[in-house]
């Protein structure tokens, strides 16, 4: 059974990872900001990237320091949080999404000019794309969920003001107080939520994570808790078949996982297809 | 001087090119609001390559280019028959999903060709500076052709693109006219990617447009600023790639990328200014 004690820790990691992303996504995909958690993650390794040239101008001796390093990710992140609240603006005529992609596009190709590297592929988040949760530790896993308690426990006590916030995105008047505010913390928040995540997943399966379960429980259901019951029960099994599979066949875990949510997506759509056939002969009847 | 000159001709001609049909495309890319339908098609088009590979093919062999055109189409035209009366689940998201499955079946099948991960980070940089006349002559005339194709159908593709909730025609009508612009338009993509990157054709997509949206409605205006837009963003930030010793591409991009935040933050002041100054008036 050592196999099963060896797999505990990435499972009880993806668990928390689910519970939190799988919230997270439903403000993602109501605002229609897709690709924020790649965008995110790139602008933190660009902070990472600054913090790197900062200590080779002030000629340090190259060591591990890795706070300076996470503090200036989590600059820029916030840097980022700010410009996505003030650019999100009526008299803004562009999308939010487009803001987020140029400032991805931004943000890698000055990673480039930054470390003046020609040919830029290595600087590119490609190299974390994956992640490694299979070889999560215990203080990893920690520290992930004083992350996940402290975000939750906040966005819990506050979820009507940040329904709210994302609600005004399709143009409701809400009748929020500071709603810019509320915005700026959702940005930060998720900010801090997504480095930590994609620390310990991989963005890709984060990016899935986000966008998947959610995806299908907006197929079956509108109430916020139904969708994150939904949402977390998708995630929860593709990642446990996902982990198994890649035990079994030693195949990469992440994608493993992502094709079981792709096919949770499939098995969802044709669900829906069926219950609305019915449905339909039922009214004809 | 002169040799610099010679030597940049064609990544310059090249650029421009690029810059005249991409501007036009991202202005309907914008005004769908699929920002990232090109990085999903350049990574659509990697896993074709690698699946032509698998399939026992050379690299580089015209047999691999046509499987990737083929299975680039085919993926691209499930995008298009998603398209819904009533969206549930909206097109950037299935963008998402698609991107996300294919780079997760890359990522599969890189395992199983000598060095596979390679052609999951190859669409990242490009070769602009290498860029050879033969392949700038077959862009303009494939562009010129597509060009061609979206100018007869100019209307319908506009009227779709306009219509934010419901259909302008029937449902199958539509997603005809949506399979003829994803097809054109992934064509596009997949011969722009290997010369710019994947972020240089991003860029230019993105930026012209959004800097144009920024201070006109009118799909007029909004072109013809976006090709100016574009195709200076693209030589001015060639120059200063080449008098600041910087790579090409990445220069074009923070250069464009900049100036869509520069004329947003300038909008807002602006606005906020007037409407200061109104409110000023009306006070006294």
């Amino acid at each position: 059974m050592t196999g099963l004690e060896f797999m505990f820790a990435p499972l009880v990691a993806s668990l928390l990872l689910i519970f939190i992303t799988v919230y997270f996504g439903i403000h993602v995909i109501e605002r229609e900001i897709i690709f924020i958690d790649i965008a995110l993650a790139q602008i933190a390794a660009l902070g990472s990237a600054v913090s790197l040239v900062i200590k080779n101008i002030s000629g340090e001796a190259a060591g591990h320091d890795h706070d300076s390093r996470t503090l200036l990710a989590y600059l820029f992140c916030v840097g980022a949080a700010f410009l996505f609240t003030i650019l999100k603006n009526k008299k803004i005529r562009i999308p939010l999404e487009a803001v987020i992609g140029i400032a991805y596009a931004v943000a890698t190709t000055s990673a480039v000019i930054i470390l003046d590297k020609g040919a830029g592929s290595d600087v590119h988040i490609h190299d974390m794309l994956t992640g490694s949760i299979l070889w999560v530790t215990w203080p990893q896993i920690i520290r992930l969920s004083v992350v996940v308690v402290l975000t939750g426990g906040f966005h819990y006590i506050f979820r009507e003001r940040f329904r709210k916030v994302t609600l005004s995105y399709h143009g409701v008047d809400t009748g929020l107080k500071n709603p810019k505010l509320w915005d700026f913390i959702f940005y930060m928040t998720f900010g801090i939520v997504i480095v930590e995540a994609v620390n310990i997943g991989g963005i890709l399966t984060i990016f899935a994570f986000l966008i998947i379960p959610s995806s299908i429980s907006a197929l079956f259901a509108k109430r916020w808790t139904t969708r994150i019951l939904i949402g977390f029960l998708v995630g929860g099994i593709s990642t446990l078949l996902g982990l198994y599979l890649s035990w079994n066949m030693d195949i990469p875990c992440s994608p493993a996982i992502i094709l079981f949510l792709g096919a949770g997506l499939l098995v969802a759509v044709g669900l829906r297809a069926i219950n609305k056939l019915f449905s339909h002969q039922r009214q004809s009847r | 001087m002169i040799d610099n000159l010679l030597f940049l001709a064609a990544p310059i001609t090249v650029s421009i090119i690029l810059a005249g049909i991409l501007s036009y495309l991202g202005n309907h890319i914008l005004t769908r609001g699929i920002i990232f339908v090109d990085i999903a098609v350049a990574q659509i088009a990697a896993l074709g390559t690698m699946i032509g590979l698998l399939l026992g093919f050379a690299e580089e062999s015209a047999n691999v280019k046509m499987i990737s055109y083929i299975f680039t189409i085919a993926v691209i035209s499930i995008f298009a028959l998603t398209k819904f009366k009533k969206q549930v689940i909206s097109q950037e998201a299935i963008i998402g999903i698609i991107y996300c499955l294919a780079l997760g079946t890359a990522m599969l099948l890189a395992e199983r060709i000598p060095g596979g991960s390679n052609f999951i980070s190859k669409t990242i940089t490009g070769n602009l500076l290498w860029v050879t006349w033969k392949s700038v002559l077959s862009c303009l005339i494939m562009f010129i052709l597509i060009g061609i194709i979206h100018v007869i159908f100019r209307r319908h593709f506009i009227k779709i693109s306009d219509s934010k909730n419901g259909l302008p025609y029937s449902l199958w009508k539509t997603r005809a006219y949506e399979l003829l612009f994803y097809i054109t338009f992934s064509m596009v993509i997949v011969k722009a990617v290997p010369i710019g990157g994947v972020f240089f054709v991003f860029t230019l997509l993105i930026a012209p447009a959004a800097a144009a949206t920024l201070f006109t409605d009118s799909w007029k205006k909004r072109l013809i600023w976006s090709w100016i837009i574009g195709i200076t963003g693209a030589i001015a930030g060639m120059y200063l790639s080449f008098t600041m010793n910087i790579s090409n591409a990445p220069a074009i991009v923070t250069l464009l990328g900049l100036i869509v935040f520069l004329f947003a933050f300038i909008k807002l002041a602006t606005k906020r200014i007037v409407s200061h100054n109104l409110s000023k008036e009306k006070g006294s």
